[in-house]
């Protein structure tokens, strides 16, 4: 590209940027509140490395940023903290106790530009992790977390419960070859019942089991979906799952939306899986779901803070006034009083005057008093 | 540009393609009960009815505005659907505006397909990897069909409505890629979110497409 030379001075790669004031301390407000919020609830903190072992099993291996390290291991940006939290837990928390609480925050880096993440490839997020149980309990402590969590930074979320296994299990028993189900899971995932028509006829699906496919495409709404589930489930699998979902949904505060056509998109989860959503904004605020790590159950969610912040700003108490002080003891009286205070840096009252005028401040501190900021 | 009014929760925006898919969308929409009554040739983007926000896009920003979620719901066609790689509902074959995504050559070429010039990168290279053909991939934005006659490529990948302007160029059909046409896409949140207003739209509209 030489139409568009590089201008001179500082750039920063594509889908990375510079955070500004207020938007810092509104991001650092709500980060603050989330974490008291999950410490009040048991969550306790753990920080992982941004750097780890590039590894072809990891979800996010296609997506990350590598590096060459000086023996030579290929290492890989962090992209994603369950898999990062799975690890820890499995080397220093084998032996529990269980259940095992834990909360974490911090930047992840994805090469690819998504939607999801509305264009960053370095982005930021807060997410708890409950481990070494999977109860119906469990799952609906997780919800009702999300929920807390979004309302104690003013945002009403909606809850939307999915069971990505579910469609599988329903496939499953219907006798479809593994294949037939690998084309299927896309078409319903995307709710299109014109590549379900499509792929029933090259299967040679009869009109029975196309029925079942279209009622997949079409099993979200409220409570009223897991009965409609409760009937398409046949083998020990789908039962398994929508028992699961009644007793999660019976301790689930407030009313809960369900997709049980949602079939694929994070290939670990193995359980239910949930989003949460604001009114008016059509990208989900929270994204979780239950894994398995190795044998030991583990169920998380993430709370993305860009967006959050984008959301949550209006609803935040504003920030303090700033004073000018013109002596110490004028900032610490101000400080004293809830306000912020800089310190005047000369005594040329002109140089304080423009500089306050540029700042928008209007009140100077000296001693005890507060004054207007004048000559 | 006038300030966007205030709205409703229940509000909804619809895009919609300029174009060939405008007109029978808009038509089948207001059958299917949205207070919708595009203008006459006009220069507005954007319209507003009660309830309804309509955006004017080209076809292969409907689905970036729908995903983004800009845009609730729209109407699109499958192949810049496809094409477009965006994660959207689309619950309801609308059936108009009928074509097939096609691999077109001149009448009796034999030759090896080295060079392919198309609209549809993504869906070509996704075809020619899924035959094993490693051909390169020029992307072209108009006239295909020249491509193939003048030598630019080997073969082409473009949309076949009726195929006489194949026909009176001396090329042929030789695979069809996808067989497409008008489909009703919608934002993943936005169907969760509206879908008091959204579902009963769906529904009239499938009842509509069958009976017609």
């Amino acid at each position: 590209m030489t139409a568009f030379p590089r201008l001179p001075g500082p750039a920063v790669p594509e889908g990375t940027r510079d955070v500004l004031p207020p938007e810092w301390q509104q991001r650092e407000h709500l980060r603050g509140r989330l974490a008291a919020e999950f410490a009040a609830w048991g969550y306790r903190g753990v920080d992982v490395p941004a750097l780890e072992f590039a590894d072809p099993r990891h979800p996010q291996d296609a997506r990350a940023f590598k590096l060459i390290d000086v023996g030579g291991e290929v290492l890989a940006l962090r992209g994603e903290f369950t898999t990062a939290v799975g690890r820890l837990v499995r080397s220093r928390f084998a032996g529990g106790p269980f259940p095992l609480r834990l909360q974490y925050g911090g930047r992840l880096w994805l090469r690819a530009l998504t939607s999801e993440l509305g264009r960053l490839r370095e982005f930021a997020q807060v997410g708890v992790e409950l481990i070494g149980v999977s109860t119906p309990q469990a799952d609906a402590e997780l919800l009702a977390l999300g929920r807390r969590a979004l309302e104690v930074v003013g945002v009403a979320p909606v809850m939307e419960v999915g069971y990505p296994g579910f469609v599988d299990a329903v496939l499953e028993d219907a006798g479809l070859s593994p294949g037939a189900r690998e084309a299927l899971h896309g078409a319903i995932d995307r709710k299109s019942g014109a590549d379900v028509d499509l792929l029933a006829a090259q299967h040679r699906l009869d009109a029975g089991m196309t029925r079942t496919l279209h009622t997949l495409t079409d099993l979200y709404g409220g409570p009223e979906v897991l009965a409609q589930a409760g009937d398409l489930a046949r083998g020990g699998r789908a039962r398994a799952a929508v028992t699961h979902l009644e007793a999660v949904a019976d301790r689930a505060e407030g009313t809960l939306l369900f997709d049980l056509g949602a079939s694929r998109r994070y290939g670990y989860y193995t359980g239910l899986t949930f989003r949460a959503y604001a009114p008016g904004l059509n990208q989900p605020l929270l994204g979780g779901g239950r894994y398995d790590l190795g044998g030991l159950p583990g169920a998380g969610f993430a709370i993305g803070l860009e967006r959050l912040t984008e959301v949550a700003a209006r609803g935040l108490p504003p920030e303090p006034e700033v004073v000018l002080a013109l002596d110490a003891a004028g900032a610490e009286h101000a400080r004293a009083a809830g306000l912020t205070a800089e310190l005047a840096w000369t005594d040329d009252r002109a140089e304080l005057l423009a500089y306050c005028a540029a700042r928008g401040i209007r009140r100077w501190a000296q001693g005890q008093t507060l004054t207007g900021a004048s000559a | 540009m006038s300030p966007a009014p205030v709205r409703g929760p229940e509000h909804l925006t619809l895009a919609l393609p300029k174009g060939r898919i405008l007109t029978e969308a808009a038509a089948l929409l207001t059958r299917a009960g949205l207070p919708l009554e595009l203008p006459g040739p006009s220069r507005a983007l954007r319209h507003e009815f009660p309830g309804l926000t309509v955006l004017e896009l080209r076809n292969q920003d409907v689905p970036v505005y729908v995903d983004l979620g800009v845009a609730d719901f729209g109407i699109v066609g499958k192949d810049v659907l496809v094409e477009s790689g965006r994660a959207v509902f689309e619950p309801v074959d609308l059936r108009f505006a009928a074509c097939r995504l096609s691999l077109i050559r001149e009448v009796g070429a034999d030759g090896p397909i080295q060079r392919v010039a198309t609209k549809y990168p993504r869906s070509a290279r996704a075809y020619l990897a899924a035959q094993g053909i490693p051909a390169e991939i020029v992307k072209l934005s108009g006239n295909i069909e020249l491509a193939a006659l003048t030598g630019l490529a080997d073969a082409v990948v473009d949309l076949v409505q009726t195929g006489g302007t194949l026909r009176a160029n001396g090329l042929e059909e030789r695979d069809v890629l996808l067989h497409s046409s008008a489909r009703l896409v919608v934002n993943r949140t936005a169907l969760k979110l509206r879908r008091e207003r959204l579902r009963p739209l769906i529904e009239r509209l499938r009842e509509l497409v069958v009976g017609d």
